[in-house]
This record gives structure tokens, sequence and C-alpha cells, in this order.
């Protein structure tokens, strides 16, 4: 039995995105526990909800994380227009599920150059932060936002978007799934990168199962789970299936994200495909009365959204679990037993966000 | 198995220069629909409070008295929500940001037609 | 013995100016390959001024002075090296000075700092053997161990030693901390041991530690010059060429890998050694 060092790991940390702090136990750099303390960016906005009216809370639900902002604004909307009743047009469906897919793909291509830099890769960080930028261009002009877009309102969406704009989509999704292939390629080819991220921080499945992962840390070890086949919005109208891979380890993980991203690439270039016409938004007339229940998917997995309403214009409870909380757990078991180069690889492989987690 | 795979990227990125804007010497191009800074049309406004009531943060203050209305430019959010809600259409958003600055801003117009000079 | 002296003066003064723009040279190209416009080209010596100007704060008495040893170690083995001198004390005064840097790692009692001081010192058992072949290699084929007759010899040591060569331009890869053996501290900090060895630095000390990785980026340089000069003027020339193409090919290999874990690094270099290493001084041996 060697001798115990404990090593500090965060809050403030070059590999890691958003402050959480981790105890890391040591025998000569093999990690034996980890005791995580979270709590270092909790700003309380569950409970701004009786503060501000259900229209102006869209505002607040959408900066509760900057990367998953889109899909929390859609989340909060979707559950007052089912607390309310309120049929949506269609034309305002598909641009929602339009602008969440290109969220994922946005997502998905900043956690690789995270995970990238984590093991000390910085040119392919750096590259694909570079094709990132297309995607904000996108949203900046169809949106006006590039992170925050303000995009969603009870009721619809605020902005359409023209024919030139929804050709231009198009275009620059050919265009960046080529670019977007050289990259990848580094990423599930390159002999460096396998030697950091195969075997490490393994996740069986039936311990992903007891555990509650959530989103591709569950779909990397086998479990079929993604909530787009539920059909919201409009996944019922696109064509899906949930992508899925056995393994379990890191390589499994960002396997999942790189397969994610050209299927939201194809899903996106089917929105514009398949976008109706008519209107993007109906008028909201009196106070929701009631409570609802309704789970996404987020980039890092599912979330939930509890709402209940009294008939005013607060309401009463808001409550939001997302990914990462249900994430944590996984993660604390990953870690037992890995080598200390592997903590910041495995950390970022659940892709952690923070900020949703602590709201 | 490959090593060096990412050679052919780093080579075309270094024959074609780089890829960032040197910012603030050139500065980048807005959209038509970018979200920079409230602009109000203020012989139009008829100063109901409706905006100063519907804003998020509380930024934008109207007095119906003085026939002034202002807008703290650091406290706005740029959600446009003010824009949607103005009875006679005169608030605008532009594609301009607003300048970093050091102290808190408080931008006041005022409606020279009513305030009575 | 005027002339001695003015050279060790000239030495010690050129010798970071030199290994500093080669720094700045290698920011901007690595900057260029990931699609950014890079610093100035004198970059590293206002970083370094930077620091000067700054408060060091030191943990206890010995945690400075061991950075000040190492420095002097190094100022040595550069003045050995480039004035003709000795290469094997050469050597030995770079390992005393390494050795005095990782004493400085483990004097500041850090997790952070102990841990990268380990990892030092994996890395010095990993490229020893190679640096200590390449000298052993250039004594054979020269009979002096001094760097001046290496130099004027007749035909370029690299024709007898192409595989030392080699092997001495994987390990150039530890010696330089570049991706993909750059464990214990990196340039770019952004590691799971933040700086590594060198996360309790500051002020003075830290700018001590910039100036010697220019001294040790001009003594690797001269070794690999040592190859391939011969007593004629143009192998001079050639010399400086092949020295220019090694290091770009250094920044392209530390931009296309990934940092690997100490046991592979360990292992590869241990392997490229004794295969290499052993196979050309046993078929030197077999044919001189």
């Amino acid at each position: 039995m060697g001798e115990r060092t404990v090593i500090p790991f965060g809050p403030q940390h070059p590999v890691l995105p958003e402050p959480i702090h981790l105890d890391l136990v040591l025998e000569d750099e093999t990690v034996v526990e980890a005791i995580p303390q979270i709590g270092y960016i909790h700003r309380g906005l569950e409970k701004l909800v009786e503060k501000k009216d259900f229209k102006q809370y869209v505002f607040v639900a959408e900066r509760i994380c900057g990367i998953c902002s889109f899909i929390h604004s859609l989340g909060y909307c979707l559950s007052v227009e089912k607390v309310m009743g309120i049929e949506v047009p269609e034309r305002a469906t598909f641009l929602r599920t339009m602008w969440s897919e290109l969220s994922r793909i946005h997502s998905h291509v900043l956690w690789m150059g995270l995970v990238a830099d984590g093991y000390g890769f910085e040119s392919l960080f750096m590259h694909s932060w570079r094709l990132r930028e297309q995607i904000l261009d996108l949203f900046e002009e169809t949106t006006g936002g590039r992170v925050i877009f303000s995009a969603c309102e009870v009721g619809g969406v605020r902005k359409d978007v023209t024919v030139e704009q929804l050709q231009k989509i198009k275009s620059t999704m050919i265009s960046f799934e080529k670019e977007l292939q050289e990259i990848t390629n580094v990423f599930l080819n390159d002999a460096s990168i396998k030697s950091r991220t195969k075997g490490v921080g393994v996740l069986t499945k039936q311990m992903a199962y007891d555990l509650g992962a959530v989103g591709p840390t569950l779909r990397a070890s086998g479990v079929a789970s993604d909530l787009r086949s539920t059909g919201y919005a409009a996944y019922g109208k696109l064509n899906f299936e949930p992508i899925i891979e056995t393994d379990g380890d890191c390589y499994a993980r960002t396997a999942v994200r790189i397969r994610e991203t050209f299927q939201s690439i194809d899903l996106v270039k089917q929105c514009v495909d398949m976008m109706p016409e008519g209107d993007v938004r109906v008028d909201v007339k009196g106070n929701p009365d009631g409570e609802s229940f309704i789970r996404l998917e987020q980039p890092r997995g599912e979330v939930l959204y509890y709402t209940k309403a009294n008939g005013s214009k607060f309401l009463e409870r808001y409550r939001v679990r997302t990914p990462t909380f249900a994430n944590l757990a996984p993660l604390l078991e990953m870690l037992k037993g890995c080598d200390l180069a592997d903590v910041p690889v495995i950390v970022l492989s659940i892709d952690p966000c923070i900020s949703c987690t602590e709201r | 198995m490959s090593i060096l795979s990412m050679t052919k990227t780093l080579m075309k990125s270094v024959f074609h220069g780089p890829y960032t804007l040197l910012y603030p010497i050139k500065k980048k191009e807005v959209f038509e629909h970018t979200k920079g800074s409230i602009e109000i049309e203020v012989a139009d406004c008829i100063h109901c409070g409706l905006c100063q009531r519907n804003c998020p943060t509380g930024a934008i203050q109207v007095d119906r008295n003085s026939a002034n209305w202002s807008i703290d430019r650091l406290d706005c959010i740029q959600c446009y929500y003010c824009v949607e809600s103005c009875p006679k259409k005169c608030l605008k958003m532009g594609n301009q940001y607003s300048a970093p600055a050091v102290k808190k801003v408080r931008d006041e117009f005022t409606n020279a037609r009513v305030s009575g000079n | 013995m005027e002339m001695m002296i003015l050279k060790i003066i000239a030495i010690i003064i050129l010798a970071p100016i030199l290994g500093g723009l080669i720094a700045g040279v290698d920011r901007i190209i690595s900057a260029r390959m990931q699609g950014r416009k890079g610093p100035r080209l004198l970059q590293p010596f206002y970083d370094v001024l930077k620091l000067l100007g700054k408060e060091s704060l030191r943990v206890n008495k010995v945690h400075g002075l061991y950075i000040y040893l190492s420095f002097i170690f190094m100022i040595l083995t550069t003045v050995l090296i480039l004035s003709g001198g000795d290469i094997l004390l050469a050597v030995f005064s770079l390992t005393l000075s390494s050795v005095m840097f990782i004493l400085g790692g483990y004097a500041s009692n850090s997790p952070y700092s102990t841990i990268g001081a380990e990892r030092e010192l994996l890395a010095v058992m990993a490229y020893e053997p190679m640096v200590i072949l390449a000298a052993i290699g250039l004594y054979y084929i020269n009979n002096s161990f001094l760097s001046k007759d290496i130099i004027n010899s007749s035909v370029p040591a690299i024709a007898y030693l192409p595989a030392i060569f080699l092997g001495f331009v994987y390990i150039l890869t530890f010696k330089l901390r570049k991706s993909p053996f750059d464990l214990s501290t990196s340039e770019h900090g952004h590691q799971e041991l933040v700086k590594g060895i060198t996360t309790e630095y500051s002020g003075k000390d830290l700018a001590v530690i910039q100036v010697m990785h220019w001294y040790e980026t001009v003594i690797a340089m001269a070794f690999v010059y040592m190859f391939i000069a011969t007593a004629a003027p143009i192998s001079h020339l050639y010399a400086v060429i092949v020295c220019i193409i090694i290091y770009l090919i250094e920044i392209l290999i530390d931009n296309s890998f990934s940092r690997v874990k100490w046991k592979l690094a360990l292992k590869s270099a241990w392997i490229v050694t004794i295969v290499l290493g052993t196979l050309n001084l046993v078929v030197l041996q077999l044919t001189m």
C-alpha cells in the first residue's frame, strides 16, 4: 500500500472548462477515489421564476448555459405551451428543430476542441474551433446572436428565416461536412490519441444503466436510448436512428459524438428541405394554470423540465434536471483506478456543463 | 493506426495565412439582423411605459412628465422584447454594438416637442 | 588567453540571443500551422523582460537556489561545447543541470510540481542513454572527445553514424520539450499538472528558466551540427541547413501529436536507443 497524496483538481484549472472541484486521492499516479464538491456557480435562477413573468422568463431560461442555450429556451417554451394547451404553427416547430440541431453540431465541435486541448494537441483544438466559427456565423445571420439567440418565445419563434438564408444554411452544411471529415479523421485514427483514449474510463453497460448515465455516455456503453425518438418538436417527421457504440471507453464516447455530428448535419439538411410555409407565431393570451413534465435531448443527454403554474402571471415552480448532474455519479465510478494523466480526458469525455448543473 | 495525419491540414493553413481577423484594426462585418443596441425614434414615443414594464432587466426608464426615455447600455441584454411591445413601433434593434465602458452608461433621449421648449 | 576569455564571454551572451530568436520563429510557425497570426519575432525577449520585473515568490530558502545552480551548469555546458571542449564532460554537466532542476521541483512541496519533478526524472532516464551513446559514437570515429577535433575531421560523422543520428533526433523531442514527449512541463500549460515542474516559480526565477531553455535549444542544435560539420568550410553551411530542417520537422511533430503517457514515452525511447544505438556501434566495431 503506497503513500497517499491528495491533489486538488479545480475549481480553476487550465483543463476544465467550468468550475468543479475534485479531490483526487492518489497512490503514486493511480487515482484511488475522487471526492467532488460542486456549487461554485450557483446563481439561483430557479428562484427568479417568482419575479419575472412567464413571458419574460424565457430570457432567463436561455441563459442557464451558454452552450446548450437554445435547447433550454426550447424546453421552457414547450413546457409552458403544454400547460396552456397552445398549438404552435408547423413552420415554427421546423425552425426550432433546425436551430436545435445546429446547436447540437456547435456543442459537439466545441467539445472536440476542448478534449483535444485536454490531451495536449493544441493544433487540433484550434482547427476544430475554426470550423465552429462557420456555425456561429450562421446563427448570427438568422437569429442575430452568436451564442444566446433569444429566438424562442411562448407561442412560436420570434424571427422568420428567408429563402436565401435557408439555401445558405444548406450550402454551408455541405462544405462544413467536407472540412469536418479531415478533422474527425485525426480523432478516430491518430495513434497518439488512441493511446490516450482506448481502454480509458471504461463504463460497462450494466453500470451505466444502474448509475443513471444519460446521453452519449450511456449510448457509448451500448444502451440505445435517445429522446429524440419520442418525436417532440418536428423529430417525428424526420428520418432518425440513435447511434450506439459498445466499448464504453473514452474512444467510444468520442466516436458517438462524432457520428452524431454527421447525423445532425443530415437532419439539418432534411429540415431545410421539408420546411413548410406559414406563420411562425401565435398570440398568447391569459395565464398558465396546471402542471407539465417534458423530456428533451440536449447534446449532453436527457434533460427534464417540470413546470407548475397557478393562474397568475408568475409561474409557481420551474425545475430543471440537467444531464451533467446525472452523469456525475458514473464519472466518479470511472475515475477509480485510472492514472493521473487520464483524469482530464475522463472528466472531459462526459462533457461537463457545470453551469447547467448548478443554475 | 496512423501518425502525422494532421500534416495536410497544417500545411494548408501555413500557406493559406491566418484565418483570424486583426481586430480591432479591422472590424468584423455584422449581418443585418445582428443584435447590437437599441435605437429609438424619440419623436414618435408616447411614453406609455410598456417597454419599461416588459424589460427583463429593468434597463429602460421612462418618465412621462419630463418626456424622457433612457436606457442603461450595460444592463441591456439585447433581447428586443421592448421592440416587440412598443405600440408605436418607435424602437429598433440596431446592428452596431455599444462600446465597452468602465462605468455604467445611461443614454438619455428627450422628446423636444412635448417637453415644452 | 585574452582571446579565450573574449570567446567565452561572446558565447555566454550570444547563445541565449540565438536561442530566443529560434523560440520566436518557433511560435510564429506553430501559430501559422494552427491558423492564427502568432506573436512578434522578439516576443520571447519581451516575455523575459516582463518576468524580470515581477516579484519572485519563494516557498523556502532552497527553492530559488536550485534554479541558479542549474543555470550555472547549463552555461558551463554551452561554453564547453561551443568553445571546442570535451563533449563527454559537457554531457555530464548537462545531466547535473537537469538534476538540480529536478531537485528544485521537489523542494517546493506542492503536489503539482512534485509529480512534475517525477516525470522530469523519467524523461531524463529516457533520453540520457542515447545522448551518451551519441558522445561515445563521435569519440569512436575521431578518437577524441573534443568538439573542435570532431568538426575538423575529413568525413562528416553522419556517414559513420546514421542510426545514432536518427536516434538522437528522436530524443530531441524530449530535450526541446515538445509533444508527444512534453510530459513534465510544456509551453502551453494546458495539462493536468497545470505547468508541471515549473508551476511554483514566478518572477526572476521563471525568467531564468526561460533563458535556460534557450541555452538548451542551442546545445541541442550544436550536437546536431557536430554530426555534419567537417574541415571544409562548405560543410558548415550544410550543417546549418540540416539544423534548420530538423527544427522545422520538430515543430511539425509538435503540432501533429498529442501528449503520451510516461510508460509509452520511456519504453519507446529505450527501444529506439537500444536498437539504433547498439546496432550502429556494433557495425562500427566490426568494420573499423
